[in-house]
């Protein structure tokens, strides 16, 4: 009981990592019909922006507040990052076949990931130890402080985005594009801006993801932005794309079985069975767990 | 037209001419290290190491009167790169090679250099490498066998654990040196609770740490490298797992410290000494050399001791008095009394295993230096 109860905290902390990431596709992709590649390698920028932040800025203070002022300033630093990157890479394809936009994802996501290695070397860097290491014995379960902030943090900037989606007149505007675009350029919705505010709050919660992998795991690389990347695709596929609730969902349920796979089968086919349980989805239920319950995308 | 054609035949020749003089006037050694990647540090710690004595040789005139041309590849520590680079260094022309750090890049090279007669010196401690019979290559650092003895022996006999588990990477390098440990661990009478195995570079180690914990161990050895073993000893002490924590020596990495953070206090790496702890004059002259050069100390021992590789085929060569690949192999393989070396003295078995070993254990402080525990 004891190790099922501490892989359920492993894979909730993992699984809360993947979702503040997998929203960031779900949402580029409910309004404008598009896999963005590159968030993967938005979140890892975002890691290094952040340690940046932290040496450049902050002048290595590791206080309550220079800690959320390094997370406000990596918000900002990639929601601007995201708004150039639809400005230069997807608005001009816009009207083109949606292969050619793939393309281009694919195309930006390199673009980044060799930025990065050429910004900050292509060495893996070590990310400082700005949460204490204190952790709480609970019968055998073992929780860490990280853990908890990791957990919390990411549940109200969910709940956050959710409320901000389901209760505003902005919100309304977002829901408005993702059913149909022209019809809600017609109701007087400005699609562009739509767009770019998608970007800014899709890269900043990715920011959030990314300082996360920096806190938790604490050692960076130029190219992990892939593998968090195709996990969070992953997970917003098995919550189903174009949904902000599936995309939590999926994000804790993809960490869950992680978890539970490499710990009572092996780690080293964890990766394998997580593809295994895409290709099942995709075949049994292609629209994901909260697909088509709810009719309207976002 | 066939001006044209003149002038290209003309351009070849002259292309060829001033090749055939550069390789004529010169030494080539290779290096193949990780220069980019997860051991970027260790494999840059390697070139700058051969770039360093390469000067210095040739400011004193060179190796039988040839000036040492220093050629670099990128094997970025993965066994893909590490073949191409073999191929193209041979292409090239190089006499000898030095590196990699890694074994799994160093036995993916080995074959190529093997058939090409290229001399091949790298401080990869796998068992495997010096296994396949190759006269070209040479082990600089001690192998599996000699450290997975040594932490058997310390764990077992020393410590007196009762319950050690074993963790490694998959590749060859770590999954050997696991391997032979728990061999020798049983082999002495321990007892191995688990031996599991991790994905290199996957961060999170939580679900095999976790059933780890339910084990009880009261020793973990971890015998991959450092980018990995900083992580598992931080998650380790997260999770609460009490037992003392050992790192094989590819732990021996600043990084280690730095990636475990606060929870590197404590664990133990098992290694040959550090650069600075080397007692030699002949080590001590090297590494303030490459202080002033490079502006740091050597990233570790394993640099070093690729350095005394390319030291002792460089001998080899100036008392043969040729560049023949096999004689001095042969020389190195017949070495009546061993040579004086950076990292002590050097002497290679028949198989080109480094004979000997010197092991020490050393123990994180608050302060994230080291301290020896235990000295073989």
């Amino acid at each position: 009981m004891d190790i099922f109860l501490q892989q359920l905290a492993n894979g909730l902390t993992i699984g809360s990592m993947f979702a503040l990431v997998a929203l960031g596709y779900t949402m580029v992709y409910g309004v404008m019909k598009l896999i963005n590649f590159a968030h993967g390698d938005m979140v890892a920028a975002s890691a290094f922006v952040g340690l940046t932040i932290y040496t450049q800025v902050m002048g290595q203070a590791t206080s309550l507040a220079a800690v959320i002022i390094i997370f406000l300033l990596s918000a900002l630093v990639m929601a601007c990052v995201g708004v150039i990157l639809e400005r230069v890479a997807y608005r001009p394809l816009r009207e083109a076949p949606r292969l050619s936009a793939v393309v281009s994802a694919l195309g930006a996501s390199l673009v980044i990931q060799n930025g990065i290695m050429l910004i900050w070397g292509p060495r893996m860097r070590i990310f400082p130890e700005l949460v204490p290491q204190v952790y709480w014995d609970l019968g055998g379960v073992v929780i860490s402080l990280i853990q908890v902030i990791i957990l919390a943090l990411s549940l109200i900037l969910m709940v956050a985005l959710y409320l901000f989606v389901e209760k505003t007149r902005m919100g309304a505007a977002i829901r408005a594009s993702s059913i149909d675009q022209d019809a809600a350029r017609l109701m007087g919705i400005n699609v562009n801006s739509v767009i770019a505010l998608i970007f800014i709050i899709g890269s900043s919660l990715g920011a959030v993801g990314g300082l996360f992998i920096g806190l938790y795991y604490r050692g960076i690389t130029f190219n992990m932005g892939w593998q968090y990347g195709l996990y969070a695709f992953i997970a917003a596929i098995l919550g189903g794309i174009g949904n902000i609730p599936g995309a939590m969902l999926g994000g804790m349920l993809l960490g869950l079985f992680n978890a539970f796979i490499a710990g009572y089968v092996s780690s080293t086919w964890a990766d394998a069975f997580t593809f295994i349980l895409l290709i099942l989805i995709l075949i049994v239920r292609p629209t994901g767990i909260l697909g088509e319950r709810v009719a309207e995308k976002v | 037209m066939k001006k044209t054609f003149r002038n290209i035949v003309l351009t070849l020749c002259t292309i060829s001419l001033m090749a055939g003089l550069a390789w004529a006037g010169t030494l080539k050694v290779g290096v193949q290290a990780p220069i980019t990647g997860s051991y970027a540090n260790e494999g840059q710690g390697i070139e700058n190491g051969v770039r360093l004595l390469a000067s210095q040789i040739n400011a004193k005139g060179g190796v039988l009167g040839q000036q040492i041309e220093v050629i670099a590849c990128d094997d970025q520590g993965t066994a893909m790169a590490a073949a191409i680079c073999a191929k193209d260094l041979v292409n090239k022309g190089v006499k000898m090679v030095i590196g990699s750090y890694t074994s799994t890049c160093a036995e993916a090279a080995q074959k190529t250099y093997f058939k090409a007669g290229v001399l091949q010196t790298s401080d990869g401690t796998a068992d495997s490498l010096t296994e396949k019979g190759y006269w070209t290559f040479l082990r600089n650092s001690f192998p599996n066998s000699a450290e997975a003895e040594f932490v058997a022996n310390y764990l077992v006999n020393v410590k007196k654990y009762k319950r050690i588990v074993v963790i490694s990477d998959f590749s060859t390098y770590a999954d050997g040196l696991a391997n032979a440990t728990e061999a020798a661990i049983k082999k002495l009478g321990g007892n191995v609770v688990s031996r599991d195995k991790i994905k290199a570079d996957s961060q999170n180690f939580t679900p095999v740490l976790t059933n780890i914990k339910s084990k009880k161990p009261d020793a973990i050895f971890s015998a991959g490298y450092y980018s990995d073993g900083g992580l598992l000893r931080a998650q380790q002490v997260a999770l609460g797992i009490k037992a003392d924590f050992y790192g094989g020596d590819a732990n021996d990495n600043p990084d280690f410290a730095k990636l475990a953070g606060s929870a590197a206090t404590g664990a133990f790496i098992i290694n040959v000494p550090e650069p600075a702890a080397l007692p030699t004059p002949i080590a001590k002259s090297f590494i303030a050399d490459y202080q002033q050069k490079y502006g740091e100390m050597p990233p570790s021992i394993w640099g070093l001791m690729n350095i005394d590789g390319m030291r002792a085929i460089i001998h080899a060569m100036e008392q043969n008095g040729n560049f023949d690949t096999k004689k001095a192999a042969d020389y190195l393989h017949n070495l009546s009394t061993p040579l004086e070396g950076i990292t002590g003295s050097i002497a290679f078995a028949k198989d080109g295993n480094r004979i000997g070993g010197a092991y020490v254990v050393k123990k994180i402080q608050k302060d994230g230096s080291y301290y020896n525990e235990y000295v073989q």
